[in-house]
C-alpha cells in the first residue's frame, strides 16, 4: 500500500515544528490575554518572578523527556530535588566550597540515575516500579539525614545566584538554557538521541541492529537524575534551606510539561523545547490565576483540564496525518 | 454461550452454488490514491475463493472494506440478498463475516482457551466458568485435529501455532464467510497442512472462504475460483481448473516465474565463518562453514532450532559447547554488538517484534546500524545522514514519498526492504536473513533475490532459512536441514528433490507438532 501513502504524508514533515509553533502561539496567547486582564502582568517584576518559577519544572521537564522517549518513566525526579537540598544544604554548611558542594551532588543525581538503570536492566523491574521506591525511600533517607528539621544554608552568595539577573534576565532562566542548548543538540543531532528514539521504538530490533540497549538506558535515567540534582542546587539556592520535602508532586508536574510539549507516553515521540514550552504553559496559568484571585483550588482543577484538552488535541493531529 | 460445541458447525444458510456476498461497484479512495478501483464481484455460498494479487494491489484494502474497518467510498455490498452498510466491525461479526489475519491478533499472555473465548467468556453467575471453557476450548482443536493443549499460555505456542489457534477461534462465532489473510506466511508445511483441512471442513459445512496467499500451489491445492487484483484493479476471476500458474502470475505482474528465483553462482572464496559442534539452547552438535560468494540455506520445519542457531552466532544467546572461528580465527561472539563489529548481519523473522522502529522515519531505520559512522565524535551529519537514506532508498527501490515517512506507512514488502537493506551501508561480510520473504509478493521476492546476488558479487557470505521449500531450494548452495535442533542433511544446490528433503525435515510421522525443545 506504499502508493496510499504519498499524498497523506506529505504535510507531516513539518508537523514537528508546527507542533512547537501551536504551543509557542498558545504561550504567547496566554501572555497577551494576561497582559490585557491584568495590569501587573507584563511588569518586569511579574516576568522575572514567572520565569524563575517555571525554570526548575522546565529543566526536569528535559531529564524526564529523555526517559519517557526510550519508553521509561521517572518518579523520583521530585524526591531527588528534595533529597539534593538536603545534601548541598550540607556540604555547604561543612565549609566546603560551593562548586564542589554542587559537583558532589549533581554526583547524587548521577549515582541515583545510575541505580535506576541497574535496577531496570539488571534486575529487571519496570521503571515505574523501581522510580516510585527511590521516590518514598529518598524522601525517608532525607529525614533520616536531617532528623525531619530543615537546614539553612549560611552562604549569602550561593543564595544570592537565584535572586539575581544577567542582562535583565533571571540567572534561573539562564539556567534553562545552559541545559536546554546541549540537551538539544544531544537528543536532535547525536548518535545517542536517536538511539534514545530507536530503543523507545523497538528494543529488540534496536539490538539486532547494534545499539547498545543497556547503556542507553542507563543514559536516559542518569541525565535525569543528573537534571534533578541540578533544580535540587536551584532551589536550595532560591530558598535557602535544605529540606528533603520539598518538591512535593514536582515529579507529575515534568511529566505534565513533557506530555503538555509532544512527548508520548508509549515512548519514541519528543523533543526538547516542546517541554520547555509545557513547562512555562503551566507556569504563566499558575501565575496568571494567581493575578487573576482564581482560587489555588481551581488552579489544580484548570491545570489538569488543559493537560487533557492539549493531549487531546495532540492525538487528533498525530491520527490525523495517518 | 452455553453451546460452543454447536456453534462450531454453524448451518448452511444457503446452499452451496448461490450467491451470500456481492461486491457492486465497491471502491475505496485515499486522498490522492485510488485503492481500489470498482469492484463488481459475486462470492458463492460453500467456495473457496483466492485473491492474488502483489503487495499494494488492493487486496488488504478490500478487506478492510469487507470486515468493516474502514468504510468504502462508493459501491454497494449485498449480504444474503439485503444491502449492508458494513460500517464497523461489529456489523461485519454480527453477519457472520470473520478474518484470521496474517499476524496473529491474539492476547498472548492469555490461555489458549481464554483466547478461543474472549468476548464470549462463559460464565455463571459472572464467575468465569474456566475449567469448563478448557473443556471446550480443548474439545474443539482435538476436533479440528490439532495437537494444542488448550491450557497453556498463548505466547508460549509457536508463531505458527498461534495462527491455528487463530483460526480455530474463528470456526466458533457462527461465521459464515472467513477470509484468511496469507495464514500459512508463518507455518510449516505441516501446520499449513493442518490448516487446509481445517479449510476444507469449513467449505464443507457451507462457510465461504477467501483465501488470500502469495503461495500459487496452495491457491491450485484449495480454491475453487480465483480473482487476481492489480494496482486496485480487478484484472479478473478464474475457476481454478481453468488456468495456471503462468496466467495467474501474468495477471499479477506481467512478468515470467523463471525471472522470479534469480540465482547467480559464484566460486566460493574463503571460509567466513565456521562453526564447530556449537551447541546452545534449542540445537546441538552443529557444524557448518559458511564461505563467500555462497549461499547457505537452512531448512526444517519451525521450532527446529535454525532461529536459534542463527541467534546464538549472532550473540544473543550463550553458548553452552562447541567453537566459532571468524576467518579461520577463534573468536568469543558474546553480544550481538560483538557479532556486528566482526561484521555480520541479521535480518531477524518477525520484522514487527524485531526487524523495525515502525513509529520512527524510514530514514532513520536504514541508518540506525551505521550511525557510528555517519556522526563525527558524537554529533551527526545531517548531509551524511540524509544522503546515505536517500541513496538507501533508490538502491532498494522502497516505495515510500520520503525518507520521512513512518516505517508502520509502508507495505510488508517495503518494510522488508528496510530490514534487509539497512544492511547494506553497514558492509557486513556475512548476512543472516531468517525467512526474509516471509509475506512479500512475487516481484518485491524477486528483488530481494536480486539483493542477494549483489551481495554475493561483492564477496559477501549468506546463511539463509526458510521454511519455504522452493525459497531455500532454488537459491541454496548448500542446503542443511534441521530437525528438532540438529543437523540432519546436507546437499548441494539441487542434489536432492523435494520429496527427500521434506523426508528429512519431518522423519517419523508421529512426531508432534511443534513440541518444545
Amino acid at each position: 500500500m506504499s502508493t496510499e501513502a504519498i499524498p497523506a504524508e506529505k504535510p507531516k514533515r513539518n508537523y514537528n515544528a508546527l507542533f512547537g509553533l501551536t504551543l509557542l502561539a498558545l504561550l504567547v496567547l496566554l501572555w497577551v490575554i494576561l497582559s490585557l486582564s491584568t495590569s501587573s502582568f507584563a511588569s518586569a517584576n511579574n516576568i522575572s518572578n514567572l520565569l524563575r518559577q517555571g525554570s526548575m519544572i522546565a529543566i526536569l521537564a528535559v531529564g524526564q523527556t529523555f526517559v519517557i522517549i526510550t519508553g521509561g518513566i521517572d518518579l523520583s525526579v521530585g524526591a531527588v530535588v528534595g533529597f539534593a537540598t538536603v545534601i548541598a544544604a550540607m556540604l555547604i554548611n561543612a565549609g566546603i566550597p560551593v562548586f564542589l558542594a554542587i559537583l558532589i551532588t549533581l554526583l547524587v543525581g548521577v549515582a541515583i540515575g545510575l541505580f535506576h538503570g541497574f535496577g531496570i536492566v539488571k534486575m529487571g523491574l519496570p521503571p515505574f516500579i523501581i522510580t516510585l521506591a527511590t521516590l518514598t525511600s529518598l524522601r525517608g533517607i532525607g529525614l533520616l539525614m536531617t532528623n525531619g528539621n530543615s537546614i539553612s544554608i549560611n552562604n549569602d552568595a550561593f543564595q544570592e545566584f537565584s535572586r539575581n539577573s544577567f542582562l535583565g534576565v533571571p540567572n534561573l532562566f539562564w539556567m534553562v538554557i545552559l541545559v536546554g542548548i546541549p540537551a538539544y543538540v544531544f537528543l536532535h543531532h547525536s548518535r545517542w538521541g536517536r538511539y534514545l528514539f530507536s530503543v523507545g521504538s523497538n528494543a529488540e530490533a534496536s539490538r539486532l541492529s547494534g545499539v547498545n540497549v543497556q547503556r542507553t538506558i542507563y543514559m536516559a535515567y542518569t541525565l535525569s537524575g543528573l537534571c534533578a540534582a541540578f533544580v535540587g542546587v536551584l532551589l536550595a539556592s532560591r530558598i535557602g534551606i535544605g529540606n528533603p520535602t520539598q518538591a512535593e508532586g514536582w515529579e507529575l508536574q515534568a511529566i505534565a510539561s513533557s506530555v503538555i510539549g509532544g512527548t508520548s507516553l508509549f515512548g519514541a515521540v519528543g523533543s526538547v523545547h516542546g517541554p520547555l514550552l509545557g513547562a512555562f504553559i503551566l507556569a504563566t496559568i499558575n501565575n496568571g490565576a494567581n493575578l487573576l484571585n482564581v482560587n489555588a483550588f481551581w488552579q489544580r482543577i484548570i491545570t489538569g483540564v488543559l493537560i487533557i484538552v492539549i493531549v487531546y488535541f495532540d492525538g487528533l493531529r498525530r491520527r490525523g496525518g495517518k | 454461550m452455553t453451546s460452543m460445541a454447536q456453534d462450531l458447525h454453524p448451518a448452511p444458510v444457503l446452499e452451496p452454488g448461490r450467491t451470500i456476498l456481492e461486491l457492486r461497484g465497491l471502491e475505496k479512495k485515499y486522498p490522492g490514491t485510488h485503492a481500489l478501483k470498482p469492484v463488481t464481484l459475486a462470492f458463492k455460498a460453500a467456495e473457496i475463493h483466492a485473491i492474488v494479487g502483489e503487495n499494494g494491489a488492493g487486496k488488504s484494502t478490500l478487506i478492510k472494506l469487507l470486515t468493516g474497518v474502514m468504510p468504502r467510498t462508493s459501491g454497494d455490498v449485498v449480504w444474503e440478498g439485503k444491502p449492508a452498510a458494513l460500517a464497523t466491525p461489529h456489523e461485519a461479526m454480527a453477519l457472520g463475516i470473520n478474518a484470521v489475519h496474517q499476524e496473529v491478533v491474539l492476547c498472548r499472555h492469555l490461555t489458549v482457551a481464554a483466547n478461543m473465548f474472549l468476548g464470549e467468556e462463559n460464565s455463571r453467575f459472572g464467575i468465569l466458568q474456566q475449567r469448563a471453557m478448557v473443556k471446550e476450548a480443548q474439545k474443539i482443536i482435538d476436533d479440528l485435529g490439532f495437537d494444542l493443549p488448550a491450557h497453556v499460555t498463548l505466547g508460549d505456542l509457536t508463531i505458527g501455532q498461534q495462527q491455528l489457534i487463530a483460526a480455530a477461534r474463528a470456526t466458533v462465532r457462527g461465521t459464515k464467510f472467513l477470509i484468511f489473510d496469507e495464514p500459512t506466511a508463518y507455518l510449516t508445511r505441516k501446520e499449513a497442512d493442518q490448516l487446509f483441512k481445517l479449510i476444507r471442513r469449513l467449505k464443507g459445512e457451507g462457510v465461504t472462504i477467501i483465501y488470500i496467499s502469495h503461495r500459487m500451489e496452495e491457491v491450485f491445492e484449495l480454491a475453487d475460483r480465483v480473482s487476481v487484483l492489480r494496482d486496485g484493479t480487478l484484472v479478473g476471476t478464474r475457476n481454478i481448473a481453468e488456468t495456471n500458474d503462468a496466467e495467474l502470475v501474468k495477471l499479477m505482474i506481467n512478468r515470467s516465474i523463471e525471472q522470479i528465483y534469480h540465482k547467480e553462482h559464484f566460486t566460493p572464496g574463503a571460509a567466513i565463518i565456521e562453526a564447530k559442534n556449537l551447541s546452545g539452547k534449542g540445537f546441538e552438535n552443529i557444524s557448518m562453514t559458511v564461505r563467500a560468494g555462497e549461499i547457505v540455506g537452512l531448512y526444517g520445519l519451525i521450532g527446529a532450532g535454525r532461529s536459534e542457531f542463527v541467534t546464538t552466532l549472532y550473540g544473543r544467546h550463550r553458548k553452552s559447547a562447541g567453537q566459532v572461528q571468524w576467518e579461520g580465527k577463534d573468536v568469543q561472539i558474546n553480544s550481538e554488538h560483538d557479532a556486528i563489529k566482526l561484521g555480520m548481519a541479521l535480518a531477524p523473522e518477525s520484522r514487527r517484534d524485531q526487524g523495525l522502529c515502525l513509529n520512527l522515519p524510514v530514514g532513520f531505520n536504514l541508518n540506525l546500524p551505521i550511525y557510528k559512522r555517519i556522526s563525527s565524535n558524537l554529533l551527526i551529519s545531517g548531509t551524511q545522514e540524509k544522503t546515505q537514506a536517500d541513496r538507501q532508498i533508490a538502491d532498494l527501490r522502497i516505495k515510500t514519498p520520503t525518507r520521512n515517512a513512518l516505517a508502520s506507512s509502508l507495505s510488508g514488502g517495503n518494510q522488508q526492504k528496510i530490514v534487509i537493506g539497512k544492511w547494506l551501508a553497514h558492509g557486513a561480510k556475512l548476512f543472516i536473513f531468517d525467512e526474509p520473504t516471509v509475506g512479500v509478493d512475487v516481484g518485491t521476492k524477486a528483488e530481494i533475490y536480486r539483493l542477494f546476488s549483489a551481495l554475493l558479487s561483492k564477496g559477501a557470505g549468506i546463511i539463509l532459512i526458510s521454511s519455504y521449500l522452493p525459497e531455500v531450494y532454488e537459491l541454496a548452495d548448500t542446503l542443511h536441514v534441521f530437525r528438532r535442533g540438529k543437523l540432519v542433511a546436507t546437499h548441494g544446490f539441487r542434489t536432492a528433490d523435494h520429496e527427500e528433503i521434506l523426508t528429512q525435515a519431518l522423519a517419523e510421522k508421529q512426531e508432534k507438532l511443534g513440541g518444545k525443545i
